[in-house]
């Protein structure tokens, strides 16, 4: 479902990804853990087409397209779906409004009907109902005034209502507590299923107790340097990374 | 001001014009001294600084005649392509600044409501106007003020008595149709609330076409003792219109007065909102949004005069701005040196959505007394890439996006909007002016 060659891409004058290669398979769960620097986030970023990254070299295919050719929205619309480490708050922009927005324009982009405003309510009423959610979600503007907590909650709602086919989830866990990452664990997994894949991308072995992975990688200083199954993950929690000649960045 | 040719209002300034002889000695002689006060002045220039960035050239350049007796016929379904959907008002209508009864609808007015057009008040009536027609304007320095009255012929006039409490809104339409010609209507409104009334007016600048035409309004408004009036002004007009408002407002002690201004029409358009506080621990909230896209120009001047102790004011502006647009913000709070315990807050926040888009912001505070709470805050900046980036990360197409988050900045704006009806028109017309506007 997405594959990445040698992918190399800098921030201003400086690389960041040094050769990267992933091979994500349909339904699987990928682990990418890292210390921090070793451009996690970046990967993140450069698959779901944010500006500020320069793609030097390699290749990303997602779903038999080249995907770096894309803007963002079409990403979407392809079935890439990014949870944000630091979702952004939108003022004025009511939820509803938008995630029938998000919703039709990539139903629209496939070629399938728009959800007129009673079946749309009724999917989002049952997606609540799977994650647990309140409904005020519904009556605010987007991620304002949110928790911390309530942010990644309502990525995983959104996630839940345009049901993508890879879901990247920057550092979901961070700034969660153990409660809060709870919920969000249990919302990823209520959508697991075999036509979706999940990358976690994570500094700590926390969020695995939660999400089993199916596999885990190492990123250090922009390359994967080892892969392996859930367990690799708790070899790292034993030995921290510098076993595998992966230090902080300075 | 010279009566050069070419200069659009000369025709109301010759002491044999159309508007000389009215049959009321009182108001031929207010208008005489109009007159002269326009002649003395002259036409402002940008060394002025109410007109510092706003030229009055284009206005002046064009050959305006006044509005012919007769409007044209319209029937009542002309304008329903016009009318809020499903908003239920008492209804007055002016066609090129005259009253329309047969397109409004007045029938069955509460008991101490009366609502009418000024020129059959002026003759049945006129001593009800007498001291109301500039009793809140006064002698106007301003240029159009003066011109107003020295042209006005109609309007419309809205008083409550005491205690009189009206539910349903009071809404006022000026629709504007072209003519063969380019002319100019000057309605003159007079809206006056006694102790202790309640109403909610909505007044709205319409126009079928484009045409090119000039509205100068003068609204004049005064609250009594513990009056609350919502009034809401939607400037809808033509692409190529000049409007242009002057509001003067006189709130009394204990009035509550709420004005939310939209302005998304005209190819030149200024207002003034002057407001005085006539009695202590009276409120004034003056809300406002415009949108101003290439060729146009929105200019807002507020003058609020804290002359009173213990008042409050609220003066919250947002602009949007694309392509070549431009607008003008300049908000006076003044505070006199008795008016102590004044409590005034403006702010003026503006989006700029184009490098070829201007904005002259100018909020300025003078304060005379020491125990006052005031404030005031400019902002101008551009949609945050993050923001369309999270948007986009979602599916949504950039030009759509870009939409939402104009939407959203003006929403807290929209929101002030009752009832929704009206709300969810004047967004859909601000969503739809963004959609044609070219963003780069």
């Amino acid at each position: 479902m997405l594959s990445v060659k040698g992918l190399k891409a800098n921030v201003g004058d400086k690389e960041i990804l040094k050769g990267l290669d992933l091979e994500i398979g349909r339904g699987e769960v990928h682990a990418i853990m890292g210390p921090n620097g070793s451009g996690k986030s970046t990967l993140a970023h450069v698959l779901s087409g944010r500006e500020g990254y320069t793609v030097t070299g390699g290749s990303v295919t997602f779903e038999g397209q080249d995907l770096l050719d894309l803007e963002p929205e079409a990403r979407a619309h392809l079935g890439l779906f990014l949870a944000f480490q630091y979702p952004v708050e939108l003022p004025g922009v009511n939820n509803t409004y938008f995630l029938k927005a998000a919703l039709n324009a990539i139903r629209k982009a496939r070629g399938e009907p728009e959800l007129d405003a009673v079946s749309f309510l009724r999917l989002m009423k049952e997606k609540l109902k799977v994650l647990h959610l309140d409904d005020s979600l519904l009556k605010r503007p987007v991620n304002f005034g949110f928790s911390g907590g309530e942010k990644k909650r309502n990525e995983i709602f959104q996630m839940a209502i345009l049901e993508p086919k890879l879901a990247i989830l920057d550092e979901t866990d961070s700034g969660l507590d153990i409660d809060a990452l709870r919920i969000v664990a249990d919302g990823v997994n209520a959508l697991r299923s075999p036509e979706r894949s999940v990358i976690l991308v994570t500094h700590y072995q926390r969020l695995l107790d939660y999400i089993q992975p199916d596999y885990v990688h190492v990123l250090a200083k922009g390359q994967i340097i080892r892969s392996g199954g859930k367990e690799l993950a708790l070899e790292l929690e034993d030995k921290g990374y510098g076993w595998l000649g992966a230090e902080e960045a300075a | 001001m010279n009566a050069t040719p070419g200069n659009g209002f000369a025709p109301w300034l010759a002491d044999d014009g159309p508007a000389a002889d009215t049959g009321l000695a009182w108001l031929d002689s207010r208008r005489a001294q109009a007159r002269a006060q326009v002649r003395d002045q002259g036409i402002p220039t940008n060394k002025q600084e109410a007109w510092r960035y706003t030229s009055l050239t284009r206005l002046l350049e064009q050959g305006f005649t006044p509005t012919a007796k007769a409007a044209t016929p319209l029937e009542p379904r002309d304008l329903e392509p016009l009318l809020v959907p499903g908003l239920e008002a008492y209804r007055v209508v002016l066609v090129n600044g005259r009253f329309v009864p047969g397109l409004s609808d007045l029938q069955h007015l509460p008991a101490g409501l009366r609502v009418g057009g000024l020129a059959q008040i002026l003759k049945s009536d006129p001593d009800a106007l007498k001291d109301r027609l500039n009793g809140v304007a006064g002698e106007a320095q301003h240029l159009f003020a003066a011109l107003n009255t020295a042209g006005l012929d109609d309007g419309v006039v809205v008083l409550l008595e005491r205690g009189a409490q009206v539910e349903r809104p009071i809404e006022l339409i000026h629709l504007s149709v072209g003519m063969d010609e380019p002319r100019v209507a000057q309605p003159r409104h007079v809206v006056a609330l006694e102790a202790g009334a309640q109403a909610s007016l909505i007044e709205r600048y319409v126009s079928l076409g484009e045409a090119l035409y000039c509205t100068n309004s003068v609204l004049e408004l005064s609250l009594g003792r513990d009056a609350v009036l919502k009034h809401q002004r939607i400037q809808t007009e033509s692409a190529n219109a000049f409007h242009i408002a002057g509001l003067y407002l006189s709130l009394g002690a204990g009035s509550r007065y709420q004005c939310v201004n939209v302005g998304l029409g005209a190819s030149w358009a200024r207002t003034d909102l002057n407001v005085r506080f006539a009695g202590e621990h009276a409120e004034c909230d003056l809300q406002g949004l415009y949108l101003a896209g290439d060729r146009q120009l929105m200019d807002f001047h507020l003058d609020v005069d804290h002359r009173l102790p213990q008042c409050s004011s609220r003066e919250n502006f947002k602009g949007i701005l694309y392509g070549k647009g431009r607008a003008v913000f300049d908000g006076r709070v003044y505070v006199a040196k008795d008016a102590q315990r004044t409590d005034a807050a403006m702010s003026n926040r503006n989006l700029l959505l184009s490098e070829g888009a201007e904005i002259d912001t100018k909020p300025q505070l003078e304060i005379n007394a020491d125990d006052v709470k005031c404030s005031h805050g400019t902002t101008v900046g551009q949609i945050e890439p993050e923001q369309l980036f999270y948007l986009r990360s979602r599916g949504i197409s950039a030009p759509l996006a870009r939409r939402m988050l104009c939407l959203g900045f003006a929403g807290e704006i929209l929101d002030c909007l009752t009832p929704e009806a009206l709300r969810d028109q004047v967004a859909e017309q601000v969503g739809s002016r963004l959609e044609q506007a070219p963003i780069d």
